[in-house]
């Protein structure tokens, strides 16, 4: 108690403290960054044309296609499930307003794996059919294409715009929308032409995060065939051994979409709905009637049965196959470190934050505006090359820091912090500061600043009143944030994949041991796991939004 | 209220950790933190061990290496990844780094790390004995430990074995539509493309892969099980696939899996001509190695014949040692010949195989 008082009073003394602990953030945030930046200022060798001649224009192309389908799935379906559960009352809506968050345990590479293995000649599907002796056409099954990344795309990642965009609706648009009601508009008007505009902001923070995750990957879309940026950038890291072409690739990659949403923000920039009232009144659900009741309970049903429900039940009866010959009690331990490494890390993630965003809201100016897109820039690519950047900026620190460490024995130049945790969770921290930073952004976007300017005014300072008036405003979008980071962590793989230390195993790494080797069956396990571990994180999050008075 | 005090404390808790971790990377006052995982295995401790980056996620592995543990007392410590990764790691961290042995998969990537001048020569008498010349690197830098071959499974109901012969002949016209195998990115592929070039040049080649693109069943997709399961599918004939994929079909814990396998046969090509397409798996000692003699000696003992009977049986790969036991599928299949090819060649011709596959369209 006695501390947090002398804690609160000392950030109260400094006031600016905000600043250098937000610049201190961005910096351990950006400097990873700087060598892939520095990427673009090396003069291309002789493959750089190979690449730009024909891995460049197609693979381009593919990588648009994915992100824009991607995209316009992910917000139809996040949103209208959305509006759905907002807006009107049908059987099950309580069960389906959390079970529709639970896709997002379910990492994407997983997933593209078992709805591959299930549609495939030996899968449930058309073994059961060959059981009742039709034998259809195998092509109508090829799920290993861009439609099949599609499919799994969305249905992994529609839970980040449902997430953002519900809660929106939820608790911020009660009054514009009875308004609008009162005012005799139908329910179609109401939701284009006022529900969706007000939710644009939390729209675009969502489908960031979905842009973002499609670009970056590369473990579905190698699986399923599709030829993206990223594809070019292994091709030529692994294929060509040529590091430095697939940097100055990635660094392409990186400011065209930070670049992309600087511009989708400088498009709204004129367009900021603060709430004019402070009883912000949830929207009451009005109760739908008859068929379109069951019609709303079976969409969101066939939603979360095909995101959720099918792919674990597959998973579950695979996982009893080979249970007896994973399973050992190591993975306790492998349980634990999974845990404790993403919690520490989202607490850092979710810390940065709030303080980037805070600062940015009360300071808008050019520089924090750049600030604010460029530690969200680690989500925009391939997690192994932000894994390089952390990498050498570990090796140079370690190499700073050698003297030190003769001092206390350790022996000549060895690495200390990069064969240690650390080098992983800033890894971290720098890759998954935007699922954190979106979410307070747009709790932030939200609000407002009118709360904030009156308690400036009436004389507190800028804890005081992040303490007093806004934490409590934003505390749903921080339970979003800590969830979200926490489950991306979670699944994280090509960042836990180079940068650990010896013999060490996340979940995620152990499920990527056996997929790898096409071993789907033995995968089963861990990422039952995987999913177990996110679906408590889920969970904890309703009841603590429960709680809260959501 | 009470929310708000938790999240208080919460605050101060992240407040702490941060303080923590802008210690550490500030600098100064950087004391190997709590989360630092014991001995840094650099550290000239009393433990005996021996340090591994390796991108061979195998099971059998780690059963060989904690035998291999219990025979010597020396701890293997493994750092798992994909090998250009582990390369850049290795040459990133330069004489700094921990690691003794550099394992993986392919003679491109293992050659790949020689260039890259993170290995050195490893010399051992037993070595020499037990792993065929052709099986290690000129000048020692990296040794074999297992083979596998690239070959053509077919399917057993719609083709006979003798309209089979090479690689080559499946840019022929009679398999129009009917061969199946998978993306370009794979490394298999890049391999058995890189060694075709080493041996029909890059010209014939250039218009093989032509071929094979216009004669695929589909757009290429999915692993090497996949080609298989689309043969007893029906989509196509001849599928390229690495023999240890089918073997493992064959003992899978699904049945359709089994029987699926069961539909197709394999057929070793290039028989009459330069023989089948062998890949290899290997380990280096690096560079700046600090247990050298250890990671000598678990070279040893994994080339050892009771090791390689165990790579053999759990893995459906082909033993390095020619003493060690093969399990019934591996006899099954009899000797055959092998590509004799230079593992150099793999690595140089990679990058060309690339251009030329994508050249040719080969998705």
């Amino acid at each position: 108690m006695a501390e947090r008082a002398k804690l609160i009073r000392a950030l109260k003394k400094h006031t600016n403290s905000w600043l250098i602990l937000g610049l201190l953030g961005a910096a351990v945030i950006l400097l990873p960054l700087v060598p892939i930046i520095l990427g673009l200022f090396k003069a291309p060798n002789e493959n750089w044309q190979h690449i730009t001649q024909y891995l460049l224009a197609g693979y381009l192309l593919n990588s648009l296609q994915l992100v824009a389908l991607t995209g316009f799935f992910t917000v139809t379906l996040g949103v209208c499930l959305a509006w759905l559960i907002a807006a009107y009352d049908f059987p099950l809506r309580r069960f389906f307003r959390w079970a529709l968050l639970l896709p997002l345990a379910v990492p994407p590479y997983i997933a593209a794996y078992t709805y591959s293995t299930m549609f495939s000649y030996t899968g449930i599907v058309q073994k059961t059919l060959r059981s009742f002796d039709v034998t259809p056409n195998p092509k109508w099954f090829g799920v290993l294409s861009m439609r099949g990344a599609v499919f799994i795309f969305t249905l992994c990642l529609f839970p980040y715009v449902y997430m953002i965009a519900r809660s929106f609706f939820e608790r911020q648009s009660g009054s514009y929308i009875e308004n609008a009601m009162l005012l005799g508009r139908g329910p179609a008007a109401v939701f284009f032409r006022v529900a969706l505009p007000l939710a644009r902001p939390a729209i675009a923070g969502g489908v960031a995060l979905v842009v973002f995750e499609v670009l970056g990957d590369y473990g579905v879309t190698s699986y399923y065939g599709v030829h993206t940026i990223s594809t070019a950038i292994f091709q030529t890291w692994f294929g060509m051994y040529d590091v430095d072409s697939a940097i100055r690739l990635a660094a392409y990659l990186m400011i065209g979409t930070v670049g992309l949403f600087l511009v989708e923000r400088w498009v709204r920039r004129n367009r900021r709905f603060s709430s004019s009232t402070s009883k912000m009144r949830p929207l009451a659900p009005r109760r739908l009637k008859g068929g379109w009741s069951w019609a709303a309970g079976l969409f969101c049903g066939s939603v979360f049965a095909w995101s959720f429900l099918f792919p674990v039940v597959q998973l579950g009866v695979w996982a009893s196959w080979t249970f007896e010959s994973v399973f050992t009690p190591a993975f306790g331990e492998l349980i634990i470190r999974t845990v404790s490494l993403a919690l520490l890390a989202t607490v850092i993630i979710m810390f940065f934050a709030v303080i980037v965003a805070n600062l940015h809201r009360t300071n808008a100016n050019p520089f924090t505006s750049a600030l604010s897109r460029w530690v969200t820039a680690g989500y925009s690519v391939p997690g192994a090359i932000v894994a390089i950047g952390v990498l050498a900026c570990f090796i140079g620190l370690d190499r700073v820091l050698a003297p030190f460490y003769a001092v206390l024995g350790l022996g000549k130049a060895p690495l200390v912090l990069s064969m240690s945790l650390v080098m992983l969770v800033v890894a971290y921290v720098v890759r998954f500061m935007a699922t954190g930073f979106n979410a307070v952004e747009a709790g932030f976007e939200r609000v407002g600043t009118k709360f904030t300017e009156v308690s400036r005014t009436l004389g507190f300072g800028m804890t005081r009143t992040f303490l007093r008036v806004d934490l409590p405003l934003i505390k749903g979008a921080i339970f979003s944030g800590i969830v979200l980071t926490f489950v991306e962590i979670v699944k994280e793989l090509p960042l836990a994949m180079l940068l650990r230390p010896f013999n060490f195993e996340t979940l995620a790494t152990k499920a990527y041991q056996y997929a790898n080797d096409e071993k789907i069956f033995e995968a089963a396990v861990p990422s039952l796991l995987i999913i177990g571990v996110s679906m408590i994180a889920v969970y904890v999050l309703n009841q603590v939004g429960k709680e809260a008075g959501e | 209220m009470m929310n708000n005090r938790s999240l208080l404390s919460g605050l101060a808790a992240a407040l702490l950790s941060v303080s923590l971790l802008v210690g550490c990377s500030g600098g100064s006052k950087a004391v190997p933190a709590a989360t630092t995982p014991a001995p840094a295995p650099t550290q000239p401790a009393k433990e005996q061990v021996v340090n591994l980056y390796s991108a061979r996620n195998y099971p059998v592995d780690t059963v060989l290496y904690e035998e291999f543990t219990k025979q010597t007392g020396i701890k293997v410590n493994v750092v798992q990844g994909k090998a250009e990764e582990l390369i850049e790691r290795l040459k990133r961290e330069g004489e700094s780094t921990p690691a003794d042995l550099f394992v993986t998969v392919d003679g491109g990537v293992l050659n790949n790390a020689k260039e890259s001048g993170v290995l050195q020569a490893m010399t051992s008498a037993t070595i020499e004995q037990t792993v065929p010349k052709a099986l290690r690197d000129k000048d020692n830098q990296w040794v074999g430990l297992s083979t596998r071959a690239r070959v053509i499974a077919y399917s057993k109901e719609r083709v006979k074995p003798d309209q089979l012969s090479t690689y080559e002949d499946l840019a022929s016209a009679q398999w129009k539509g009917k061969v199946l195998v998978r993306s370009s990115t794979s490394l298999y592929n890049q391999s058995l493309v890189a060694a075709l070039i080493d041996t029909n040049g890059e010209q014939a080649v250039q218009t093989w892969a032509q071929g094979v693109v216009a004669n695929m069943a589909r757009k290429p997709e999915g692993g090497d099980r996949d080609q298989v399961k689309a043969i007893a599918a029906g989509v196509g004939d001849v599928a390229i696939i690495n023999t240890y994929y089918y073997g493992q079909m064959l003992i899978s814990k699904d049945a359709e899996e089994v029987k699926a396998a069961e539909k197709v046969a394999l057929f070793f090509p290039n028989q009459k001509t330069n023989g089948t397409h062998i890949n290899i798996s290997g380990a280096g000692l690096t560079k700046h190695s600090k247990n050298k003699e250890n990671a000598i000696k678990l070279v040893e003992f994994l080339t050892g014949e009771a090791a390689q009977a165990k790579f053999a049986a759990e893995n459906f790969e082909f033993p390095v040692n020619t003493k060690a036991q093969k399990p019934e599928l591996l006899k099954t299949w009899g000797e055959f010949k092998t590509q004799q090819i230079d593992w150099v060649k793999l690595g140089t011709n990679n990058k060309k195989a690339l251009e030329l596959l994508t050249k040719a369209a080969w998705q």
